[in-house]
This record gives structure tokens, sequence and C-alpha cells, in this order.
């Protein structure tokens, strides 16, 4: 773990950007633009979709250009926790109303709860869904350097939205580091060990009013440090975002094509 | 969790759309509010900042009832209010996307069920600042009534979208729902506990800092 990892289940973000920065595969020398429009090609797709073999033949599609682009497969298998926790919180217990054959059931003071095959697939389709856009995810930001993302921030979103992403991206590492360090300071004073409820949400809590006041505090120093260089509450970027070249707008034009057919054709858009 | 988050493939295409466009009404809203104030730089300075912190904050897991993470954003609210705030967790939702944290498509209905308890929890916090004086108090119950709201806007927002692939009455969806939020409840007692903390040290430390303090 780097000095801004909180936990193993969560993204690092140095890591991240560790990969992003250092690896030159030909992923990380496609356009941005390209494999943004492709995110946005994905979810479609996922949305539209509820074939199994359709939704599992996309996750391996993605998960082997994860893999291709030398990107670490055990992290990513951590990374999983927290999505996989969240589909699980949406539909786990939905799964157990769904009609269908029941597989296992359970009878409390006479009420009966039944898992059932189509509850089951519930939970299936929507886990490989969540994992599809996590794995794709991932792989766009640990192919695309930091300057591309904060360039395409900078297009994308109108002032002052696009001013307070960019200024949040560019300080998120060292607001985790700082976050992490505090962390670090309690464990090593034995802050890890188990406490009562009281003794743990104030240790937590102080921790926590310390991140938000350091960071205004590292806010206004900020501001004042680009003030005195000019700064009007503009924050402008260099460098260009790399365009699509025409194999890549070959590409962008058949996926797209693929989508918007299947988008048209699938019977689940809902309206 | 204090509140979840909605992953990619939850509701059909119509309904991602729809609440997608709710969501950017909001912000949309919440810009033209802010272009319309006198420019202040630090405002956007201090927001990007505290964007930083609360993505940051998210990620801890507090070793509390097996472990616990807490959503900060009725915590956002206090501190920067509903216009600030409704950029902030549009802002932390993207970023919590691009590493998994819900889908990219539910965006729009994860920033709607946010909005609510940042907006929820300052008019709140603000409406209680003669009636309870003590920041702990007031900070807390203004979290534990946002986070209320929170789980009530999703509830809302699953029970009209649907959720893709389930075959179930409104009363089978609806008592599945309810049980999650009982589940959420009990977490937002925690955050709510801990907002108050959290508040009254930064009352103590920075009393400057807490937006809706000011007159």
């Amino acid at each position: 773990m780097s000095s801004t990892s909180l936990s193993p289940h969560i993204p690092d973000i140095d890591l991240i950007t560790y990969y992003a920065e250092n690896k030159n595969s030909i992923f990380s020398r496609t356009s941005p633009w390209t494999k943004a429009l492709l995110l946005v090609f994905v979810v479609l797709l996922i949305t539209v979709s509820r074939s199994l073999f359709l939704l599992a033949g996309l996750y391996l599609i993605i998960l082997f250009l994860y893999l291709l682009a030398g990107l670490p497969a055990r992290k990513l298998v951590a990374w999983y926790a927290l999505p996989v926790l969240f589909v699980l919180s949406l539909v786990g217990l939905m799964a157990w109303g769904e009609r269908g054959i029941p597989l296992l059931s359970w009878t409390v003071g006479g009420f009966t709860i039944a898992l059932t095959d189509n509850g089951i697939l519930l939970v299936i389709t929507l886990l490989i869904k969540a994992l599809i856009t996590v794995t794709y995810s991932l792989f766009f930001l640990m192919t695309t350097r930091y300057q591309h993302v904060a360039g395409i921030i900078s297009r994308v979103f109108p002032a002052p939205l696009d001013q307070i992403f960019l200024m949040a991206y560019r300080f998120l590492s060292l607001t985790l580091a700082m976050t992490a360090s505090l962390f670090k300071a309690i464990r090593s004073r034995g802050g890890g060990l188990v406490h009562s409820l009281r003794v743990q949400g104030r240790l937590f809590a102080g921790v926590f009013a310390l991140v938000f006041i350091r960071s205004f505090e590292r806010g206004e120093r900020v501001h004042k440090a680009m003030l005195a260089r000019g700064f009007t509450g503009s924050y402008p970027l260099s460098g260009e975002v790399p365009r699509p070249g025409i194999a890549e707008y070959g590409l962008l034009i058949v996926t797209g094509a693929l989508v918007t057919a299947a988008v048209i054709t699938s019977p689940y858009r809902g309206w | 969790m204090a509140h979840i988050h909605l992953e990619d493939g939850s509701f059909t295409l119509f309904w991602v759309i729809i609440w997608w466009v709710v969501a950017l009404a909001v912000i949309g809203a919440a810009l033209v509010v802010l272009r319309t104030r006198k420019p202040d730089p630090r405002r956007i300075t201090v927001a990007a900042f505290c964007t930083a912190a609360a993505f940051a904050l998210f990620q801890v897991d507090i070793p509390i009832a097996g472990g616990v993470h807490i959503s900060l954003t009725p915590l956002v609210g206090i501190l920067t209010g509903p216009v600030i705030g409704s950029l902030i967790v549009l802002i932390t939702n993207i970023l919590a996307a691009a590493i998994g944290h819900g889908g990219w498509g539910v965006i729009g209905a994860n920033v709607l069920v946010n909005f609510s308890e940042v907006v929820v929890a300052y008019g709140t916090y603000r409406g209680l600042r003669n009636l309870v004086p003590d920041l702990f108090s007031r900070a807390g119950i203004a979290t534990f009534t946002g986070l209320l709201c929170g789980n009530l806007a999703m509830i809302a927002i699953v029970l009209v979208s649907g959720i893709q692939g389930v075959n179930q009455d409104p009363e089978q969806v609806l008592a599945g729902l309810t049980l999650i939020a009982a589940i959420n409840m009990v977490v937002a007692i925690i955050e709510a506990l801990m907002t108050g903390l959290v508040v009254s040290s930064i009352g103590k430390m920075r009393p400057d800092l807490l937006e809706s303090e000011r007159k």
C-alpha cells in the first residue's frame, strides 16, 4: 500500500497514478477521448442488456484488456469488494422474494422466504454489470495520464465546477496522504485497538475534524499563494488532450453503431 | 454505509436519462446561483479542498460495529451549504464512480439522493440554531434527518424506476427497500454521532468555517 492508501479494498490513487504515468502499452498511447467514449458505450450496453452470456463476454473482454495493459490483477480483485457489497446490499435481500423455482427456503414464525433461480440470476447479472464498469473505469484511469484526465475535466465541465473539480483532483493525493498519516499516528499510539464506541467515535471524529480543518487551511494558503501569482478564479491548463487517430475513429464508429443497434433493439430501454 | 450507491445496470435507460436530467437541472441551478453572486475565488479553492477531504474520509473504515463507512454528505451540507454542497456531491460521485463506488449511469440518481441529504442537513442545522444551540446535538440531529431523507429519496427513486430484472409487486419491493433503509439508519445513528463530534470540534477550533453559523 502506498502513502495514500487507507484500505486494501479501496483503489489506491497513488498506485493508479503510477501506472497511468509509467506504463507505455498501446492503451496508454490511445487517445483519452476514445477511452472515455468507449466508457459511455460500455455503460449504455450494460444498461440495455440483461443477457448473462453477452455481459459475461463483455466482462471477459474488458478483463483481458486490463491484464494485457499490464495492470495489477490481485489489486483488482481486492478493489472489487465495495462494488460487490453495494450490489448485494441492494438486491441481496430482494433476491429472496423473486419469483421462480425455489432452491432454498427458510420458514420463520410461519412466514416462508425462498431463494429462487431467478433471484440468483438477478444478483449475478447485476454483479457482472457492476464489475464490468469497475474494471473498465480502473483500466481507463490506469492508462490515462493525469494531465489528460485534467484536460478532459476542464473541457467537459462548465465554470466554476471545472475549477473546483480540477483543484480537488490536484490535491486528492495530498489529502489522502494527510489522512493516512493521521491514522498511522493513531495506530502507532495504540489507537487501532478495540475500544468502546465512545472512545473510538471521539478518536475518529477528531481525525475527521482535523482533516477538514487542515484542508480548509491548506485551501486558504494555496489560495493566497495563487493570488500572489495572478490567480483570478480561473485555473488554466497547459497541454492538449491527444485526439483520436483514424483507426480510433473507425473503432468508435463501429462500436457506436453496434451499441446504437443494441439500444434500439433492446426490450429493456424502459420506455 | 448510511446510504447505498446504486451500480450501473440497476435502472433502465429511460430512468438513467430521467435522473441525469433532474440532477443536471439541480447542478445547473447551483451554477446559476454561484455565477450571479460576486465572484469569490477563495470559496472555490476552499470548496475544492472540502471535496478532496470528503472523498478521502469517505474511504475510511471506522472500526465500530464491525466496520462502518460514513457518507459525510450531511457534514458537507453543514460546512458548505446547499449550493457548493451540490457541486461537491456531483464531483465526489464522479470520483467514486471512477473507482467503482457507484455506477456512471446512475450518478444522476446518486447525486439526487446525496443532494437531499445535503439540503435537509443544512436546513435542519440552520433552522435549529436558536432551538438547539449545542453544536454536537444540532449537527447530530441534522445529520440523522438528512440521512433519513436520503434513504427516503433512495426508496422513492428505486420504487419509481424499478430495478432491472426484479419481478416483484411494488409492496414486496417496498418491504425489501424498507429493510435496507432500516439497516442504513442504524449506521446513520453512528454517522450522526460522528458528525456531531466533528462539527463540535470544528466549532471549537475554527468556528468561522461553519457556513451555517454565518448570519
